[in-house]
């Protein structure tokens, strides 16, 4: 068992409180996503784990081992942990070859001199880098150092791997491969991964299980991705997770009317026994659907051509709106022009306290 | 992983290694930097009767109102000003000249015009006042029976002689500077001015010149530090006609006072003095020059559109040929001259001409091998103990950040800013029995201390510079690897530093070879060094044979500085 558990754990530089009283489970073999904008902490949570810096209060665990406990003084020193780490920079040492750095480990943790290289090769195997093993880092292109550190990370199989943002420095189509590739390597190794992103889009790709960090540090939900869709927790994950709107609503004697300079009564689905009065409806863009039969009117100011979807934006009274219409859709129903005013319908619609902005 | 793991608690856990790194580094300064800075204050301030101390002030203002030491107050002031004013001058107008002109034999002459930033001034000096001086120097003889005059034309041992010779080994800071700022200058700014319709001579004034200013004002800055805290060349040109300098002044004191300790805490007050008038000095600096950074020079390097000299070029051409042989052949040539005559005096005829000097000096006694022993031993010493303390520090500075970083990081510049006369009186208050009865006086290890606080700043500047390179996750990620923090440190940090650590020793030996100011006052009996050496000879009145041992130093430096180019050429950055 390598299920990796954060208890009531606190983290402070200085005066500076990052994360307070933070509990998570990360279930083993399993990849766990940690998603949350920049700066809410993630990278302490990981700094917190590895050893690198030291918790005030809580305890951390891998299975029935623990690396920190306050209560009990335990804090297992960062080089007897045994969690591979695979850094935003890479961290792939610049004096030492591809081969060098991937034995590394395996020469900290004693093993035996003619088990290493074979290990190490198998390591690079894995990564598709055996052929550049004689390479100094600075012969490769950053993707190729991401498999390096890749690769040294998984050399001495531990249970536990952690990325923090592994591919943030790599172009688009290297990201998506790389996030192909790491979830052939979980698959084929079965260890557990705690993967830090800020970027929503590769953690639906690449997760199991989904976390997100609110700014303040403190998690605000956890679950499988579509889980996490379909029910936000709140208005934070709602709007971190995707692209949405958000229309004023005001309730009148029992009615509910989108509050935009003009009041247009809303129909649709509501959630029982709450005011929605002075709430926001959140809806995503795909979520809009065009139906002529609805008295929700709109103008439709632009339509953009995106390949596989068209991009609309559409003014309700004074409220401007986007709108994503699947081809399917567009070919079944036609598609609408600018200029025109259409009937709209919100699908799966949430109601969120209202923010200023 | 066993039960071994939980036994850690971090209560009782040993010192860090971290802890212990920043502990060692504050108890060196401290033993190194601010012990010897602290006597001199309190020797200034401070006289003891018995066994106890009493402030006292009058001792401090009866030297600040003594006449002879304000004369050598002016003196350094006007030799300092007027120094940095020519020598920023000529040297921002050779930069120019060789970066952004196309005058002929660039690279050999800017070769040409780093040499004296290599060669000791003192030797400049020495050369000098064979050729200039107004009683027997060589070229004012000639020039006399040439022309037929009826006195000597020039006199070098005067505040102007002065003047010249610290111009012509000072210039090279700002020229160095200035000529590294040009190569690394957008070229676009300068093109974007002439397409808006500015002149050439416009383009300069208004866009080049100020674009340089930061550049300028550094070297400028070194320039005037250098020179009021310059010893050499004032005491080699300036006792003949009793023109002291503080530094100079600072020194006759001590030598006069012969150990005594009144004198030793006179010499303190005025270097307490002399470290007021380089402050102020800086200060006034910083008020002239203060102006924002600019971020519009790039990193790297570009092919900067070259000025036509047209009519220009050759004078030009010729004026730059000129200088360099007036300020790096002739003084040259002079000494290896000087070294084969069979006495001073003599014409400069092949008659005259013997090895008997280099015999004297390399095989018959008289210390000279000595003095090159401890040259030696030193500064290799200096070198290497600077190259890990330096790195320590810049290590602690730059990665452990602990409270108290920025005391640690003015305490070790704190050194370079004060003149090297004033470190030795320090050093010598600190280590002749002050401190826990600790007595160095006499032996080769005074002069080590010295040079430590002298050149600790050097190291650890090169070891800051490089250890900013080094990000922390590359010493993290060792850390989640399984190595233990000092692993780390000795697989990954030192490795990627070495190359630095390398050139940190280089900057201290180099210079350390061929030092006069700190350990003209230290020296002993047996630990003279060959700074030292030369000039006691020619102070004896054996000019050839000094000027044979300064042949043999500026060889030592030609050949050490050869082999460091060649080692820091081949190296790979990592």
């Amino acid at each position: 068992m390598a299920n990796v558990k954060f208890e009531n754990v606190s983290v402070s530089y200085g005066k500076k409180q990052v994360l307070k009283n933070f509990s998570l489970e990360v279930n083993s073999g399993e990849i766990l996503c940690l998603v949350g904008p920049s700066g809410c902490g993630k990278t302490t949570l990981v700094r917190a784990l590895l050893g690198l810096s030291k918790p005030d209060t809580g305890r951390i665990s891998i299975g029935d081992r623990v690396l920190y406990d306050d209560e009990k003084r335990i804090n297992v020193p960062a080089e007897k942990r045994n969690i591979g780490i695979v850094f935003q920079d890479y961290a792939v040492w610049p004096h030492m070859t591809v081969l060098e750095n991937v034995m590394y480990p395996l020469r900290k943790r004693k093993v035996p001199k003619d088990e290493i290289k074979s290990r190490a090769t198998k390591a690079l195997e894995m990564v598709h880098m055996v052929e550049y093993a004689n390479h100094l880092p600075s012969q490769l292109s950053g993707g190729q150092q991401q498999r390096v550190a890749i690769a040294r990370a998984i050399v001495v199989d531990s249970d536990v791997l952690v990325m923090d943002e592994p591919i943030t420095n790599l172009d688009a189509k290297l990201r998506e491969e790389m996030l192909i590739e790491i979830r052939m390597l979980q698959k084929r190794l079965g260890a557990t991964i705690l993967y830090i992103t800020h970027d929503q889009q590769s953690a639906l790709q690449l997760c199991d299980k989904l976390a997100i960090m609110q700014k303040d540090g403190s998690l605000c939900q956890y679950g499988t991705d579509d889980q996490i869709i379909l029910n936000p927790a709140n208005r934070f994950t709602f709007e971190f997770i995707g692209n949405s709107n958000f229309i004023p609503v005001i309730e009148q004697a029992g009615k509910v009317y989108l509050d935009c300079g003009d009041k247009f009564l809303y129909e649709g689905e509501t959630p029982s026994g709450v005011s929605l009065n002075g709430k926001d409806l959140a809806v995503r863009l795909n979520d809009v659907v065009f139906d002529n039969s609805s008295n929700i009117k709109a103008k439709v100011t632009s339509r953009i051509f995106l390949g596989n979807e068209y991009d609309y934006f559409l003014t309700i009274g004074n409220k401007e709106i986007r709108v994503e219409q699947a081809m399917l859709d567009a070919k079944e129903h036609g598609v609408v022009n600018e200029g025109d005013t259409v009937g709209i319908k919100f699908l799966n619609p949430h109601f969120y306290e209202r923010e200023e902005v | 992983m066993g039960n071994k793991d939980y036994a850690i608690l971090d209560g009782k856990k040993a010192i860090s290694v971290d802890k212990l790194i920043t502990l060692i580094s504050f108890i060196l300064l401290l033993i190194i930097v601010v012990i010897p800075i602290f006597m001199i204050v309190f020797n200034t301030f401070f006289s003891q009767t018995g066994n106890t101390w009493k402030f006292e002030l009058s001792m401090f203002i009866r030297q600040m109102t003594d006449t002879k030491n304000l004369a050598a107050m002016w003196n350094t002031i006007v030799i300092a000003f007027f120094a940095t004013i020519f020598g920023t001058i000529m040297g921002v107008f050779y930069a120019w000249l060789l970066g952004r002109s196309d005058i002929p034999a660039k690279g050999l002459m800017r070769a040409l015009f780093n040499i004296p930033y290599m060669f000791p001034p003192f030797l400049g000096a020495m050369a000098w006042d064979m050729l200039l001086n107004s009683r027997s120097g060589y070229l004012n003889r000639f020039l006399m029976q040439t022309f037929n005059l009826s006195k000597m034309p020039f006199e070098i041992n005067s505040v102007w002689g002065i003047i010249f010779v610290e111009v012509s080994y000072f210039f090279p800071f700002v020229f160095m500077q200035v000529v590294s700022s040009l190569e690394r200058m957008d070229p676009t700014l300068e093109e974007c001015a002439r397409i808006a319709g500015a002149s050439q001579g416009t383009v300069i004034r208004k866009i080049t010149l100020p674009l340089m200013k930061p550049a300028i004002s550094a070297g400028a800055l070194l320039i005037l530090t250098s020179s009021l805290a310059h010893f050499g060349v004032p005491s080699i040109l300036g006792y003949a006609k009793r023109i002291y300098t503080l530094p100079t002044r600072i020194y006759a004191i001590i030598y006069n006072a012969g150990g005594n300790f009144q004198g030793i805490r006179e010499g303190a007050a005025l270097s307490v003095m002399l470290v007021i008038v380089v402050s102020l000095a800086l200060v006034l600096q910083n008020i002239i020059l203060s102006s924002g950074s600019y971020d519009i020079i790039k990193g790297k390097s570009m092919r900067p559109t070259l000025i036509k000299l047209r009519g220009a070029k050759i004078p030009l051409f010729i004026l730059s040929i000129f200088t360099l042989i007036l300020i790096v052949v002739v003084p040259l040539v002079m000494i290896v001259l000087m070294s084969f005559l069979k006495a001073y005096g003599l014409p400069l005829s092949v008659s005259n001409f013997t090895f008997e000097q280099y015999e004297r000096v390399l095989f018959r006694g008289g210390g000279t091998v000595d003095a090159i022993k401890n040259s030696l031993f030193v500064s290799v010493t200096a070198g290497i103990v600077c190259m890990f303390l330096g790195t320590l520090i810049a290590y602690v500075v730059q990665k452990i950040k602990p409270k108290g970083k920025g005391a640690l990081e003015v305490l070790s510049m704190l050194p370079y800013a004060i003149p090297g006369t004033v470190l030795s009186i320090g050093v010598i208050l600190a280590w002749s029995g002050g401190i826990f009865g600790i007595n160095l006086y006499n032996t080769i290890w005074i002069i080590l201390v010295a040079y430590l606080a002298r050149y600790l700043s050097f190291s650890m500047k090169t070891s800051s510079a490089a250890l900013l390179q080094v990000n922390n996750s590359l010493e993290e990620a060792a850390r989640a690897c399984g190595a233990s923090h000092s692993e780390s440190l000795s697989d990954i940090t030192l490795p990627l530093i070495r190359p630095a650590m390398v050139s940190g020793f280089f900057l201290i030996f180099l210079p350390a070879m061929r030092e006069v100011t700190t350990s003209i006052l230290l020296y002993g009996p047996y630990t003279r060094t060959l700074g030292v050496q030369i000039y006691s000879l020619r102070e004896a009145g054996m000019i050839p044979q000094a000027a044979a041992l300064a042949t043999v130093t500026i060889g030592l430096i030609v050949v050490l500085n050869t082999i460091v180019n060649q080692i820091t050429k081949d190296r790979k950055g990592v």
